[in-house]
């Protein structure tokens, strides 16, 4: 299993794409907290707020987890993506189960690669986008203490479960194109699943409704779960995904 | 030495595999011809454990490829293409697999080496010609040092000379008591590297046995595979 897993690690971290994941999973955030930072402080010097809303940083931390989507989705769409015909259509995927038969196997050791990337991730991107905070609000800065270390705690288990659940829906298409399209719109440009909180209640036991309750709650959502319930939903459901996903593979010719 | 039995694989409704047996020998280049679609690439992969038979066994050294332990330092494969992904390098590539397959790392120099491909080891493999992802591709079979090599339609995409390097190679390694199982559809290359020669058509094994009895009476390898399969098809209608 170490080798699967050293192996794993080394094709990740060999792929371009890879480092654009890494960039934007540290970036994004910060980049749109620090934006919003300069708003909210134009608008408390103007004095039309006296304090920033509770939940900065976090809701940008939310959008953030775009990095690790494309993470857990090109992990497995660069052992299906095909060489291209001048070079004669092979796979990766093939090279990968020849040197290492057990499916299982690969599939577990992608997976932990995949999610312990995206904790590391999580846990460096908190503290930027917090610090940035601090810089720009100065006095008005919320101040994050222990009190708040569940919430923290809430935003890298969103991250690593959001990162598994691309991996798993990837695992199921063979493709990135699927994945990326409709993880990635729904978690920043349009986001379904908050709209059809509005239609139903029952949107809010989707998995990225469920796992944001973890460290926010989205006000107009009226989500009846507690965050720990929230984290709960939401584990539940990658766990069901990966399980298809797993088995699928496992049965299927490559 | 490689033993299928009785193998037999559908995909939706089509047979595509009818209960073909047939056996690789070592110290022999066997040579696996059928026209395309006839069955060579499925029969392969279910060797190599990528995709499941539907009834039968196809077994290396008595195992199915999943159950050997360490299989890269028992087989060797080539299949379409380098089965590297793109934007990695070279060597890259052949890094991550000594790393899964538990292969010591001064291994990715030799095997460079050995296909001629140290010069373009840190290039991307997105930038090879086919000629040079098919050495990569060979490169990786060749990692673990394998006393068998399993090659799909290896002669695609190579020039002239590549196919004579190639043949010179396999012929060697049978010579030093290897196994050494290529699928093919051109008779003429085949004819020159071969020692056996198994016939598939329509997913049934139509003839098998060493390139002189395969030939017999026949002008060239070509005449005997047309007659082979011509009566196969005569048999069906």
């Amino acid at each position: 299993m170490r080798r699967a897993i050293s192996a794993e690690a080394s094709k990740l971290m060999s792929l371009p794409a890879t480092w654009l994941a890494v960039a934007l999973a540290l970036l994004l955030a910060p980049a749109i907290a620090a934006l919003r930072a300069l708003q909210e402080l134009s608008e408390i010097t103007k004095g039309v707020q006296t304090a920033v809303q509770f939940a900065i940083g976090f809701e940008e931390l939310g959008f953030g987890v775009t990095g690790v989507i494309i993470l857990g989705v090109i992990a497995i769409s660069s052992e299906y993506s095909t060489e291209g015909e001048e070079s004669g259509n092979g796979r990766q995927m093939v090279t990968s189960l020849l040197a290492a038969p057990s499916r299982l196997r690969f599939f577990v050791s992608k997976a932990s690669v995949v999610a312990s990337a995206s904790a590391i991730l999580a846990i460096l991107t908190i503290p930027v986008t917090m610090g940035i905070l601090r810089l720009i609000l100065g006095e008005f800065s919320p101040v994050i203490g222990i009190a708040d270390l569940p919430r923290l705690i809430g935003v890298v288990l969103y991250w690593t479960l959001t990162s598994l659940l691309a991996l798993g829906i990837t695992f199921l298409t063979r493709h990135a194109a699927l994945p990326l399209a409709f993880l990635i719109l729904n978690t920043s440009v349009m986001t379904v699943s908050y709209l059809l909180t509005r239609i139903t209640r029952w949107a809010n036991y989707l998995p990225d409704m469920a796992g944001i309750r973890m460290f926010h709650e989205i006000d107009d959502a009226g989500s009846p779960l507690t965050p720990l319930g929230g984290g709960i939903v939401m584990a539940v459901w990658v766990l069901a995904i990966l399980s298809v996903a797993a088995f699928t593979f496992c049965r299927r010719d490559v | 030495m490689l033993t299928i039995n009785q193998l037999t694989k559908r995909r939706g409704s089509v047979d595509i595999l009818k209960g073909l047996s047939f056996e690789v020998k070592p110290g022999r280049v066997t040579g696996f011809l059928g026209p395309n679609g006839a069955g060579k690439s499925s029969t392969l992969r279910i060797l190599l454990g990528l995709d499941y038979a539907t009834s039968g066994t196809a077994l290396i050294q008595g195992k199915p490829y999943a159950k050997l332990p360490r299989p890269l330092t028992t087989v060797g494969a080539v299949f379409e293409g380098s089965g590297a992904h793109r934007l990695r390098t070279g060597r890259a590539h052949l890094h991550w697999i000594v790393k899964a397959a538990g292969i010591p790392r001064t291994r990715v120099d030799e095997v460079l080496e050995m296909v001629g491909l140290t010069h373009a080891a840190s290039k991307k493999v997105g930038q090879y010609s086919l000629g040079m992802a098919r050495r990569l591709g060979l490169a990786a079979a060749l990692l673990g040092d394998p006393d068998i090599l399993i090659l799909d339609e290896p002669t695609n995409g190579l020039d002239p000379e590549g196919i004579r390097w190639l043949r010179l190679f396999l012929r060697e390694r049978a010579a030093s008591g290897r196994t050494v199982l290529l699928s093919s559809h051109l008779m003429g290359e085949t004819a020159e590297t071969v020692d056996d020669i198994v016939i598939i058509h329509q997913g049934r094994i139509v003839s098998s046995g060493t390139l002189a009895e395969i030939v017999g009476p026949h002008r060239s390898l070509e005449d005997a595979f047309f007659a082979a399969t011509a009566q196969s098809r005569g048999d069906q209608g």
